[in-house]
Formats: structure tokens, sequence, C-alpha cells
């Protein structure tokens, strides 16, 4: 992750934090994988990316990222896939839409509700 | 921080499904009916290119219009959590749409009966696509209840769509609903493993297990900042 550039302006600052880039070595996240941190990762030093990574101590999907941190979901995205990339956060798994015993799972579940 | 064995109890997988449906029907109602926790909402930038027909065509020098969805949660047990996303009323047919959709088990399409015409779209989209859905005839004070067959005659929909009253205000009511989706989804799946006996589901989707930028994702995220600077 590249450091915010100190600059003046009415930019939103989450946008600064993306550094404009046009690479990122991973990030196709679907909205609702969820993101925890690696386990002996430390908090990144950058306040924003921090919030982050407090954040997923408990396990929090990308669209959560994005509400509870009140980041436009594409930049929750290209911040979590920084954050992946460097080993500090992992994405979990999603269940593909043709799993039968996942649907199964889900429908138990909520019909005890 | 969390010994091992606690971090590997505590990474569900996740799942969602979609609702969808015209403006006003009711989407986030049922989503904060089925939601264990209050909904949340996630923004993202419509930018001109993205807009199509909608209301930034209009006004000028407008580039960008956001765009909200709604979204709850429901805790399944300990290692499943579903997201319910309700479908944004403004960007519609955008890809905002397109990340809701992606990988979605299937769709609740809200219907106000009296407004019939506002679920086409919506109906048309997740056609399209192949995502299992059922229709919701979510109830209003003062409209008049129609019979379901009529109701699947006026949208042309065939026989194997579900249609059901529902309520998104009340609880029960739309959990129903979300069973009755969760069966749909589920018949609609062993009837596609019957019809193909040598499924290959393993095969597909590669890039859900090393996620990848799309360019599309990309161009999408770089016209968002560009139009946040512009």
């Amino acid at each position: 992750m590249s450091h915010v550039e100190e600059e003046s302006g009415s930019f939103v600052r989450s946008y600064l934090l993306t550094g404009g880039r046009t690479r990122s070595d991973a990030g196709d996240i679907a909205i609702e994988a969820m993101v925890a941190v690696s386990p002996d990762s430390s908090a990144p030093r950058d306040i924003d990316l921090a919030r982050i990574y407090d954040l997923c101590a408990e396990p929090n999907s990308i669209a959560e990222i994005s509400a509870k941190c009140s980041l436009p979901l594409g930049v929750a995205r290209v911040l979590v896939a920084d954050l992946w990339g460097a080993g500090t956060l992992e994405i979990l798994e999603t269940t593909r839409s043709d799993d039968i015993a996942i649907v199964r799972r889900l429908l138990d579940g909520i019909q005890k509700r | 921080m969390a010994s091992k064995s606690d971090n590997t109890a505590a990474r569900p997988v996740s799942a969602k499904v979609v609702v969808s449906g015209g403006f006003g029907v009711g989407k986030t109602t049922f989503v904060s009916a089925v939601s264990e926790i209050a909904p949340l909402r996630t923004e993202a930038k419509m930018t001109s290119a993205a807009t199509g027909v909608d209301d930034a065509t209009f006004v000028q020098q407008k580039t960008s219009t956001t765009v909200a969805m709604d979204f709850g949660k429901i805790t399944v047990d300990e290692g499943l959590v579903l997201y319910v996303f309700g479908t944004p009323g403004q960007d519609r047919f955008g890809f905002m749409w397109n990340d809701i959709t992606a990988g979605a088990l299937g769709a609740l399409i809200l219907v106000d009966t009296r407004r019939l015409d506002e679920c086409f779209n919506a109906i048309d989209f997740f056609e399209s696509r192949d995502v299992p859905f059922i229709i919701g005839l979510n109830q209003f004070d003062g409209a008049p209840e129609h019979d379901p067959e009529l109701i699947r005659e006026a949208l042309d929909l065939s026989d194997a769509v579900p249609i059901m009253r529902t309520d998104a205000r009340t609880p029960d009511t739309a959990l129903d609903t979300l069973v009755a989706l969760l069966s749909h989804i589920l018949e609609s799946l062993s009837a596609a493993a019957a019809a193909s006996p040598t499924p290959a589901p393993d095969s597909r989707e590669p890039d859900r297990e090393a996620p990848v930028v799309s360019d599309a994702q990309r161009s999408a995220a770089m016209s968002a900042l560009a139009a946040e600077r512009g």
C-alpha cells in the first residue's frame, strides 16, 4: 500500500488512499465475501486502513466494511484487496451459487427461526 | 489476537440472496424484517458512463450520482452467514446490480399489485441471468388482493416461478417468504443437477479461489475516483 499523499483540496480522503492506482494484485472480491485479519498480522499504520483492520477482528463482509467505515464500495474493495495482497487480511470463502448442500443448510437454519 | 483454533471456528462461509423490485415496493422494509442487524447501507458512485437513462442526463455538469443499497445479515450457524441485499432503486441496470447479483443464490422480486409494471425490469434481469427467483406480492393497506394466477398471466411468468403473498412489515411473514425462496432455489438446483448427470461444478468460477481485479471493476472504481475529483 502506498503512503497517503499529503494534498490539500476538496478531495474525499478515502479516494486519495487508493492513490489513483490502476493496478492491484487482488480484488475481484464479492460484496458478501467476509474478510478477517490474518493470524500473526499487525495493524497497518495508516489510520483508515487500521480501521478496516480493527473491524475485521470479527469477520465482516466487503459490504459491511463499506457501510461501517463509510467508504464507497469500490474504495473499500480496493483497500481490502491491498491488505489481502500484503497478507494482512484474509478473504474468506463465499458459496457457489449452485451449492445444493449450502442451500439445504440455509433452509434448515432459517426454518428453525 | 485470537488463537488459531479460534480463528478457524470464527471463519464462516458467506452466501447471498437478493431482494429486488420497483421503487417503493418495500425492499428495505423486507431486508430489515429478516435481518438480525439493523440494515446497513453502502454506497457507490454512478458515473456518467453508467447512468444510462437515469437522472443525471438532464442535469448539466453532474458527473456522478450516488447509488445506495441496503442489506441485512442472518447468521445461520457458526459457519454460515446469509446476506440479503436490496437492489438500489436508482441505478436500475448499472454495475451495482452486477455486484449484487454475481454469485447470488436467488432473488425475491417484490411486487406492488397496483404498480405491476415497476417489476418488469427486475424480472427481465434475473430471467436473463438464470438466477432462480420468486415473486412476493407485498401487502399494502388498502390495496386489493389479486389472484396470484392472474398476476402470473399479467407478468407472463412460467408455472415454475412461485408467486406468493407476503408482508414485508411482518418479520414472521418475511421469513416465510425467505424460506419459500430458498426452497425454490433448492428445487431449481436439484432439477438442474438431475438434468445434467455429470456436473463438474468444481471446475467453475476459478476467480472465487484467487480474486483478481477485473478490468471492468477496476475501471468502475477508477471512474468513481475521477468523478470525485472532477
